[in-house]
């Protein structure tokens, strides 16, 4: 069942929301932070058929957006229901609700849409929908019962049943009022009153009937399941009939109307003919009744729809005209083109994606990041109008900015003095900081750096040498250490050395370092690890023994700015190597004094994990470490 | 027939025939107009009135205020991924500073009391539609800095707030000590609006104020003690000389909201609360602020 419907601009404003069951506030928040804002989790295009799904807290959250109108509409249930009509549903209220308030929409400088009326049209299309995927389903409807009778069976084990189990007690769920212990007791009163209800042949009670007949079927199961076994193995139709004699007190009635039912059940094929008879039917009474208001709403309601859909479809086909309608829409568009206020299609951006992806991949993004980055553009752009003046190349640049803009600003801010202090004072342990990364992308000397840095700030060092697998390693460290105390003898703070020569495990060097640190007054551990491979699994496996041993506040991962397609491969391996509920907390790019304005790999390496760069280094000496100035990178990378 | 015959239509049109001139005449008075309303049609709408920007982090209540200014009632509000104007009328017992003389049946009264609320996204990667105005801030009165007083009391909510309003201030000075005049640009005062004080954990204003000023020196200080900027050594320049600017008194000392003063801020704190739901909070400060400035 459905809990939550809501109607959401981007600004933020609830505009219409239908409410089952209370959800929380922050189901939402969460779906528009992680996917329309951090694009933490892609969604799968709306090509593929079905609308694009989020889950969270046990709730999955589809929806749909109206790009040109700034709308998003998002439907909540639970995700142990299957809600197969909800896609229907989200489009035809999207159009429904475009079409009804698209005007007052466009009014600028104004949030306020009067849509109080909306809830009718609401509720009809619940209803309508609710209603056909009752109906339309006699399928589910035969196996209901085939696996009511599987669930019997499994009592004798049969293991395919259990995974038909879920669906069948969501189903008992979503029936409202009755909790699985109740079901015996609340089938007898709700069956007679579908009785009552089938025979005055009104359309809620009949679905109401249907409901409670798959309701039923259902739940002698577990009431015979405590039968004779021998029952079950028989028929379905007999042992129904025996499971309602023995539940129902009036059993001729229910034996007529379960005969009713197998019959629907059984010849499914020509039955949806006869349930729509008795849909017209039932309005013609429903308006005798005086509810006119329900029949007009649908009829308005179908006219929006198809009102719509026509207008996307003539926007479709619209392309495909005849000669002079194309040459005179090329004219059209053209100009269009230079004065602006074309609305984008697919088809417009198509060429300039390509040469946006192209100058993209010659700035050393990758290809994967290039690609996404041009999606999300796309998504971004395609139904919105240009502005006055502007061709879509400068939209799509403009565009473009705004995504890598987005991509590369940290949610959080990184200030590592500031983390560096909190953590001192809250514990006496020391702030540990640890560097991973491939062979020979500068982990020691970028690690040097910041140990330079922090000595600036008159902060106590200490650095371990946990690279205990490359000959030279701990000396190139002690060199670094012994520049490093020439250094801050005149500014302060202090820098030590913590080794224990080669072949040891690091893991245990890196734990051995932070007790030392702590018992020696050093208010900081800077851990140097191993190169190694990121396609390697048994040198990466060794990552998440040091994240457990170590325990580090933070795990900087140091990549290259000249690695080339391989890094988004490198950021996620090494992302996902220190088990669960570990991740890396940024990356320091080094060498980006090297490649000039092609510092593609910061976007690739972000996009990959979606982790912030933290430092740039940019060059040879000590003092070559810089903060990341989104502003320019994203300059450099559309230059 | 060729252009130069004398019935060809670039003879008739340079020939002085009464329709020529005619239909020159009123392409010489007609264009200038349709291009003016075509081109001014859409800009003239928006601009005069003045505007109050709403900054402030994630989910402090920006976007329930603006709803509150605009109709009165708060709907429920969820994150916003984009900016959003809307006009407003001073709620009603507060009169705008600049017509305190005017009665309330006058034209005039009613048009000083509309202005422009410009509500913009909090979340951390959009802020550049709020940095982006405040680098040109054209017909902003004030800034309305929202912040939940309740978050303020832990520490990453306060370091978060603190950082933004470090921010915002220093593009406010950074205008006005880049001003070519001697005078100065016009003063854009600051409210920092502590919201959601119907909260039990919520701070007292003042303390929202000393808080926020304390945060706000230590992330100047962090800020002068961290590494430069990638910029300058990117961009292939020297970075030798690059000279960052300090929030207040040349960021020595504690920073205190006074300070501003100097660069013709007036920081003030004032509480309230945009309460969802039944009872439409308490806002009457922030209105009350609001026409002081209008």
């Amino acid at each position: 069942m459905l809990d939550t419907f809501e109607i959401v601009t981007t600004s933020g404003v609830v505009l219409w929301s239908r409410t089952y069951v209370p959800v929380g506030a922050n189901v939402i928040n969460s779906l528009i932070r992680e996917v329309f804002i951090e694009e933490r989790t892609l969604p799968q295009s709306e090509d593929s058929g079905s609308k694009p799904s989020y889950k969270k807290e046990g709730y999955t959250v589809k929806w749909t957006q109206a790009k040109d109108l700034g709308l998003i509409f998002v439907a909540v249930y639970q995700s142990l229901v299957h809600l197969t009509w909800i896609d229907k549903l989200l489009d035809n209220v999207r159009a429904l609700f475009v079409g009804l308030y698209g005007e007052q929409l466009k009014t600028e400088l104004s949030s306020v849409v009067n849509c109080d009326k909306f809830g009718p049209y609401f509720d009809r299309q619940m209803q309508e929908l609710e209603g056909q995927s009752d109906s339309s389903a006699p399928g589910i409807k035969i196996t209901t019962p085939d696996s009511s009778i599987d669930n019997d069976s499994a009592d004798e084990g049969a293991p395919a049943a259990a995974l038909q189990k879920p669906p069948q007690r969501a189903l008992f769920d979503t029936s409202a009022d009755s909790t699985p212990v109740q079901t015996p007791d609340t089938s007898r009163p709700t069956t007679p009153a579908s009785h009552i209800l089938a025979g005055k042949a009104r359309p809620a009670g009949a679905k109401l009937s249907r409901r409670d007949r798959k309701k039923a079927s259902g739940s002698p199961a577990p009431a015979s399941s405590g039968d004779e076994a021998s029952a079950k193995r028989k028929g379905k139709s007999t042992k129904k009939n025996r499971t309602w004699g023995e539940l129902g007190a009036e059993e001729d009635d229910g034996d007529m109307v379960l005969d009713y039912s197998q019959s629907d059940i059984r010849d499914g094929a020509p039955e949806p003919e006869q349930l729509e008879e008795i849909h017209q039917d039932t309005w013609g009474r429903k308006t005798n009744k005086g509810e006119f208001v329900l029949k007009d709403l649908d009829e308005e309601m179908d006219a929006i729809i198809q009102a719509q859909n026509a207008k996307k479809e003539k926007a479709a086909t619209a392309a495909a005209g005849g000669i002079v309608g194309s040459s005179l829409g090329a004219i059209g568009g053209y100009f269009r083109n230079v004065v602006g206020g074309k609305t984008l299609t697919k088809e417009d951006l198509a060429k300039s994606l390509k040469a946006m992806e192209e100058h993209l991949l010659r700035k050393n993004v990758a290809r994967e990041a290039a690609v996404r980055l041009c999606e999300s553009v796309e998504r971004d752009l395609v139904g919105m109008k240009t502005p006055s003046f502007t061709t879509i190349e400068s939209t799509l640049r403009t565009s473009m900015e705004k995504a890598l803009t987005r991509i590369l600003t940290p949610t959080n801010s990184l200030d590592l003095l500031r983390e560096i202090s909190a953590v001192n004072q809250s514990r006496p342990r020391p702030y540990v900081l640890s560097i991973v990364g491939v062979n020979g992308v500068g982990k020691s000397t970028n690690l040097s750096k910041i140990a330079f840095f922090l000595l600036q700030n008159h902060h106590r060092v200490l650095i371990a040498a946990a690279d205990t697998f490359r000959s030279g390693a701990v000396e190139q460290l002690r060199v670094h250490v012994r520049n490093l105390q020439e250094l801050s003898r005149r500014e302060g703070g202090e820098v030590d050395i913590f080794e224990k020569g080669y072949g040891k495990d690091a893991a245990n060097i890196a734990a051995d370092a932070v007790a030392y640190a702590e018992k020696n007054g050093f208010n900081v551990v800077l851990i140097d690890t191993a190169g190694r491979r990121h396609n390697d699994q048994r040198l990466m496996s060794s990552l998440e023994k040091f994240g457990k041993l170590a325990n580090p506040d933070k795990i900087l991962m140091v990549g290259e700015a000249l690695v080339g397609t391989d890094s988004v491969a490198q950021a996620r391996n090494f992302n996902a190597s220190f088990g669960a509920g570990r991740k890396l907390d940024g990356f320091i790019i080094s060498k980006t004094d090297t490649v000039g304005d092609m510092v593609g790999t910061l976007v690739s390496m972000v996009h990959a994990t979606g982790i912030p760069v933290v430092f740039l280094g940019t060059g040879q000496h000590y003092s070559d470490l810089r903060n990341l100035n989104v502003g320019v990178i994203t300059r450099l990378l559309m230059s | 027939m060729a252009w130069y015959d004398e019935d060809s239509w670039l003879t008739q049109a340079l020939s002085p025939k009464p329709s020529t001139i005619l239909i020159t005449f009123a392409i010489a008075i007609l264009l200038p107009i349709l291009l003016h309303s075509f081109l001014y049609r859409k800009a003239a709408t928006a601009t005069g009135l003045p505007t109050f920007l709403l900054v402030g982090p994630s989910g402090g209540g920006k976007t329930a205020f603006t709803t509150l200014t605009e109709r009165g009632t708060v709907p429920t509000t969820h994150t916003s991924t984009a900016p959003l104007q809307i006009e407003a009328l001073l709620p009603d017992p507060h009169v705008p500073a600049s017509s305190h003389y005017r009665s309330p049946g006058d034209p005039a009264f009613e048009r000083s009391r509309r202005f422009i609320i410009h509500d913009t996204p909090g979340h951390g990667k959009l802020r550049n539609y709020a940095t982006s105005t405040l680098a040109d801030p054209k017909n902003v009165r004030g800034i309305v800095f929202v912040v939940d007083a309740a978050a303020i009391d832990e520490e990453a909510g306060l370091n978060e707030a603190a950082e933004y309003l470090h921010d915002v201030l220093l593009s406010l000075q950074k205008r006005y000590t880049n001003a070519k005049t001697s005078k100065g640009p016009k003063e854009i005062p600051v409210l920092i609006a502590a919201n959601k004080m119907d909260l039990f954990t919520a701070l007292p204003a003042s303390a929202v104020k000393t808080k926020l000023e304390k945060a706000i020196s230590a992330v100047r200080n962090n800020r002068a003690k961290a590494l430069r900027d990638a910029g300058a050594k990117l961009t292939g320049e020297d970075d030798v000389d690059e000279e960052k600017e300090w929030l207040g008194e040349g960021g020595e000392g504690s920073f205190e909201f006074d300070q501003m003063r100097e660069i013709g801020t007036t920081v003030d704190v004032i509480g309230g609360n945009v309460s969802q739901g039944k009872n439409a909070g308490d806002v009457a400060g922030w209105w009350s602020w609001m026409g002081e400035h209008l």
